[in-house]
């Protein structure tokens, strides 16, 4: 389960509506709408700060949806 | 009898340098042709087929790439086993052992073959020391299956992939003859677990295996070696000959060519593949469409760019993910000096690849006031700026080409100051009557590139609805046309010397 604290980092920092997008565990970041190459080290460092935690590189790079960014986060906490 | 003369059989099995076996020449075709009959009689046989594509693979790689055939033997053998190693390794570090291990074999082989004499060069430049020039012979497609089998290794390590433990499937992946010397650099995630699926073609795989074919050697024969013997060649061999207007029809021209060369030989790969039963993955999509250079990078050699943004761009972003938008300009700029030099150990290639991580890196610092501009006039959906944005980005990259293609910096400067301060613009009449055939070649290519790509797939499925000897009739009669205008020996594709 994608928790609603991150999924409003996620959007904050897409500039997108959390009412108006679905983000399950299997969600990857192409198919969420804004969230390219270029914009996603923003994201993680949005979600570092957020929960105070700080990923190791591999650790992010080893994450191929947003499930799996969950469980990062969950393990860092 | 039937003009067969028997002591030139010899010559079907030894590597003749000068005349490297090739996806356009006649006895490709007539072999390639033997290989699907031997498929279709075993169809039912895997083990047979892939005994078969293995052979095959081998041969075809020997007869255009010689004795170093057994460096690529060699590079499937390693990698084979550094990827079981690595998947058998307990713990992080050892795992990590594994993944130097491999890279140092690897890149250490390409950098030795490809980027030696580029660095004695230096060093004699700047004169550190002297030191004479090795006689290195690059192996054909290093780089390009290199690249592949590093996929595999860096798969592993990221956790994409568990390790194949069939040696064959592996060694198959490693030789695959379409892709071998060119690309595209498939990932063998996506690869491997074809391998072993029945052979079954449709009705739609082999129309579409058959048009990519023809497509691929009318882009390579009748186009780009065309307008590069003819024209292309001659303005690039001496700019301060022609006036602006050829040097800018010449630099347009080059664009056509490259892509026309490149995507040809993919379409070939690809289509031959298909025929094989495998789906390679796609290499370009209609890349002068792109209304960005950002854009354009996700439709040019699509399988090398999205390699260099997996395996080198994102471990350096994340690197400098604290550095907010330097960080990403500093790991664009850096991947894409790193895409110039894979292409070559030169000055030229190094330029290349710094102007696109330049293009890049400006891209992203005008990003913010740009969305605001479109906003403000509402300019996301106007067709006419969308065209704008194509011309643009078509020039810019048209730009980038000329450092690629001008036989040294001199001549590229000269090839932009004669467009510049030359420019002559009523030649262009002259021009078109005195290069008639190219011209037309030139719009045609364009032309065709910018149709809509739904019609593409409109003719492969009214091709998939004829009988198989229509289309075998058809396939025969493009060849036989190709033939005719092909212009002189069949010029080697330029994404060989990468």
């Amino acid at each position: 389960m994608i928790s609603e604290r991150l999924k409003k980092i996620i959007c904050d920092e897409l500039y997108l509506d959390p009412s108006s997008i679905e983000i399950k565990d299997e969600t990857e970041a192409n198919e969420v709408p804004g969230w390219d190459s270029l914009n996603h080290a923003n994201i993680i460092v949005a979600i570092e700060k957020d929960y105070g935690v700080r990923f190791k590189g591999l650790e992010v790079l080893k994450c191929n949806n947003v499930g799996a960014l969950q469980n990062l986060v969950d393990s860092k906490i | 009898m039937f003009g067969i003369d028997i002591s030139k059989l010899p010559d079907l099995f030894l590597f003749d340098p000068n005349y490297p076996l090739l996806f356009g020449s006649s006895l490709f075709l007539f072999l390639f042709f033997a290989l699907l009959v031997f498929y279709r009689i075993f169809a039912k046989s895997n083990n047979a087929r892939n005994l078969v594509l293995i052979v095959f693979s081998l041969y075809f790689y020997y007869m255009a790439g010689g004795v170093f055939v057994l460096l690529l033997i060699l590079n499937a053998v390693l990698n084979f086993y550094f990827g079981k190693w690595m998947g058998a390794a307990k713990g992080e570090n050892n795992k990590r052992t594994f993944l130097l291990l491999a890279l140092l074999f690897n890149l250490g082989l390409l950098a030795y073959f490809k980027y030696t004499n580029f660095f004695i060069q230096l060093i004699n430049d700047i004169n550190i020391g002297q030191f004479e020039l090795l006689d290195i012979i690059l192996p054909l497609g290093i780089s390009f299956y290199t690249f592949k089998s590093l996929s595999y290794i860096l798969d592993i390590y990221l956790e994409v992939m568990e390790p194949t433990k069939s040696f064959r499937d592996y060694f198959i992946f490693v030789t695959f003859f379409p892709n071998i010397l060119s690309g595209p650099i498939d990932r063998a995630v996506k690869f491997l677990p074809q391998i072993n699926k029945t052979y079954n073609l449709t009705r739609k795989d082999i129309a579409m295996g058959l048009m990519l074919i023809m497509m691929g050697l009318i882009k390579k024969i009748m186009i780009a070696d065309y307008i590069s013997l003819n024209f292309v060649d001659r303005v690039f061999d001496s700019p301060i000959r022609f006036t602006g207007v050829e040097n800018l029809l010449a630099v347009y021209g080059y664009a056509l060519q490259l892509y026309c060369d490149f995507s040809g030989y993919s379409d070939i790969a690809i289509g031959i593949a298909l025929l094989l039963g495998f789906k390679l993955m796609e290499n370009f999509n209609y890349p002068f469409k792109a209304k960005s250079v950002s854009d354009f990078w996700k439709r040019w050699h699509i399988s090398l760019s999205s390699w260099l943004l997996d395996y080198v761009f994102r471990p350096l972003q994340m690197t400098f993910r604290n550095w907010g938008k330097v960080g990403n300009i500093t790991a664009l700029v850096i991947t894409f000096v790193l895409v110039g030099f894979w292409h070559g150990a030169s000055w030229a290639f190094l330029i290349w690849g710094l102007l696109h991580g330049l293009y890049m890196g400006i891209g992203l610092l005008v990003q913010g006031p740009k969305r605001k501009f479109y906003n403000k006039y509402n300019l996301f959906n106007s067709k006419i700026f969308g065209g704008i944005q194509i011309f643009i980005t078509f020039n810019l990259v048209a730009f980038s080409f000329i450092f690629i293609r001008a036989n040294n910096f001199e001549s590229a400067i000269d090839v932009v100051k004669q467009i510049l301060f030359f420019f002559k613009p009523n030649v262009f009449i002259q021009f078109i009557e005195g290069f008639t055939p190219t011209f037309i070649l030139i719009v045609l290519g364009f032309l065709f590139h910018f149709l809509p790509s739904s019609l593409g797939d409109k003719v492969t499925d009214e091709l998939s609805k004829m009988n198989i000897f229509v289309q075998a009739i058809i396939f025969t009669i493009v060849i036989w046309i190709i033939t005719q205008v092909q212009s002189a020996d069949l010029q080697p594709f330029i994404y060989f010397q990468f």
